[in-house]
């Protein structure tokens, strides 16, 4: 035990000078590396009523690992890195959850022979570009996070069915004792938020979803017209046989409204088939 | 050296001059407070050049409850994101008509019930610093440091509250304020601040027209 003690304070007196200079140089060092921004905040769940879509979201790799690098142009400025990939990815699963009846996580990019799960359309986000400006650059009192995103909305067989540029702006005030990296998350922050806004209030005025989403009411009208043909014949049906039963009634109106059934749900069934995408 | 202690203390200590000033336009006021309702500050965040602080915003609040209780001020940024995403930047109402609007989405409206928001005061403005000038020299070395100069500056605080009655979806008053103030930073081995509290100053004159607004005690 006295041998191991005294091993142990010989290496740690012989580590001890190296460690200190390691830690001073890493302290000096440090002034020199970019500043670093992993942008983290919380997002409320949209209040309003959701679509009817059953919708599936696609993030690409670029997009959930997204970060902007910015070089320093000169010796008194630093790198940047503003890394947004994570906090993208838990904005828009917060909004498009609340913003639709259904959000589904598709496992690829949709294409022709994908086997994809059972959506009525893929929304596939990109961030296109993104700057930033910091109170030493403009001279405003406010740091700012600027983003042009690109949505492609897309069948689950990779058909496009529109495709759009989206802008999104933040900003937040200096304030006292806060650093640059936080002014950098907060306003990116706010970006997020103003792209969720941004997008929930432009996404149902946009004209091809518009369109798109006034062919699917018009299959979704036709379909329930053709549910309550079924059903009302089912009825006839059933009270034909009912009645056929009791002996009130002959066997040609049973089969006659058998059949109007029969042919409201064989009508059913192809237009399931020609309404699917 | 106590005394030279103290002396120093007491010179930090001491703020610099602001000179305010309060505008006030009340259409109709309530005459018994606002009962069980609840009140809501927020900060206009429109501009490109300049954004309403939220601190600010927290100070006015704070103002308001502190002296009177029975307010019920509700958090800025709770309130938003209650209401996301119809109270951004980008969605906010900026006319008391764009009320409607928003009311007939059912599931806002039925927020606000919950909420009992009665009164939606927005802020707009911002405090800028200007005039600066003087210059301070600061050195260290092995027998110790210190700084040696004279540093001075301006700050200009301008406010305007806009109140809107919620359930009446009308504007019921508008309060304007305005504050200036000198700081000063003398140093001899040690820089003394004499700070002008220009945002508080504002924060007090227009915090004590919307006290008076809402409350039935002033």
């Amino acid at each position: 035990m006295g041998v191991l003690l005294s091993l142990s304070t010989i290496s740690r007196h012989s580590s001890g000078l190296p460690l200190a200079a390691v830690l001073l140089l890493a302290a000096l060092l440090a002034g020199c590396g970019p500043k670093t921004v992993n942008v983290q905040g919380q997002f409320p769940k949209p209040l309003m009523d959701p679509l009817p879509l059953k919708i599936g979201i696609w993030y690409p790799e670029d997009f959930r690992t997204h970060e902007f690098y910015d070089e320093a142009k000169s010796r008194s400025e630093s790198d940047w890195v503003v890394e947004t990939g994570p906090a993208q990815v838990k904005m828009w699963d917060t909004v498009l959850a609340g913003m639709f009846r259904e959000l589904v996580h598709m496992p690829a990019r949709p294409g022709p022979k994908q086997m994809s799960p059972v959506v009525n359309a893929v929304l596939i986000p990109h961030v296109d570009e993104l700057q930033y400006a910091i109170p030493k650059q403009t001279n405003v009192k406010v740091y700012e996070i600027w983003m042009r995103y690109r949505f492609e909305l897309v069948t689950t067989g990779g058909d496009p069915i529109a495709e759009w540029k989206m802008p999104a702006y933040g900003k937040t005030p200096t304030a006292f004792l806060q650093s640059d990296q936080e002014a950098v998350n907060l306003a990116a922050v706010m970006a997020l938020r103003d792209a969720g806004a941004n997008f929930i209030t432009s996404f149902p005025q946009l004209p091809a979803v518009r369109d798109f989403l006034e062919s699917r009411n018009q299959t979704v009208g036709a379909r329930y017209a053709d549910d309550r043909q079924f059903v009302g014949a089912r009825y006839a049906g059933d009270r034909a046989q009912s009645a056929l039963l009791q002996g009130r009634a002959d066997r040609s109106e049973s089969v006659g409204a058998r059949y109007a059934g029969d042919r409201a749900q064989s009508a059913l069934l192809q237009g399931a088939g020609g309404g699917k995408s | 050296m106590k005394r030279w202690l103290l002396a120093l203390l007491a010179l930090a200590l001491l703020p610099g001059c602001v000179t305010s000033k309060v505008d006030e336009m009340v259409y109709n006021a309530p005459e018994q407070g606002i009962g069980d309702s609840t009140v809501v500050i927020l900060g206009r965040r429109q501009a490109s050049d300049y954004e309403t602080e939220p601190d600010f915003i927290q100070c006015l609040g704070d103002y308001i409850s502190d002296r009177d209780p029975s307010i019920q001020v509700l958090n800025e940024l709770n309130f938003v994101n209650a209401l996301y995403p119809w109270f951004e930047p980008r969605t906010a109402p900026l006319y008391p008509q764009d009320i409607d609007r928003l009311l007939q989405q059912h599931v806002v409206a039925q927020r606000m019930r919950e909420l009992k928001t009665r009164y939606m005061i927005w802020i707009d403005g911002s405090t800028v610093r200007s005039d600066s000038g003087g210059s301070m020299t600061c050195a260290i070395g092995p027998g110790g440091g210190g700084c040696f100069g004279f540093g001075t500056w301006s700050d200009d605080a301008t406010y305007e509250a806009t109140i809107w009655d919620f359930t009446g979806k009308a504007e019921v008053g508008r309060v304007n304020t305005t504050a200036t103030g000198q700081s000063y930073m003398p140093a001899v081995v040690v820089p003394i601040p004499i700070i002008a509290p220009v945002k508080g100053t504002a924060c007090d004159g227009l915090g004590e027209q919307l006290l008076q607004f809402l409350s039935s005690k002033y």
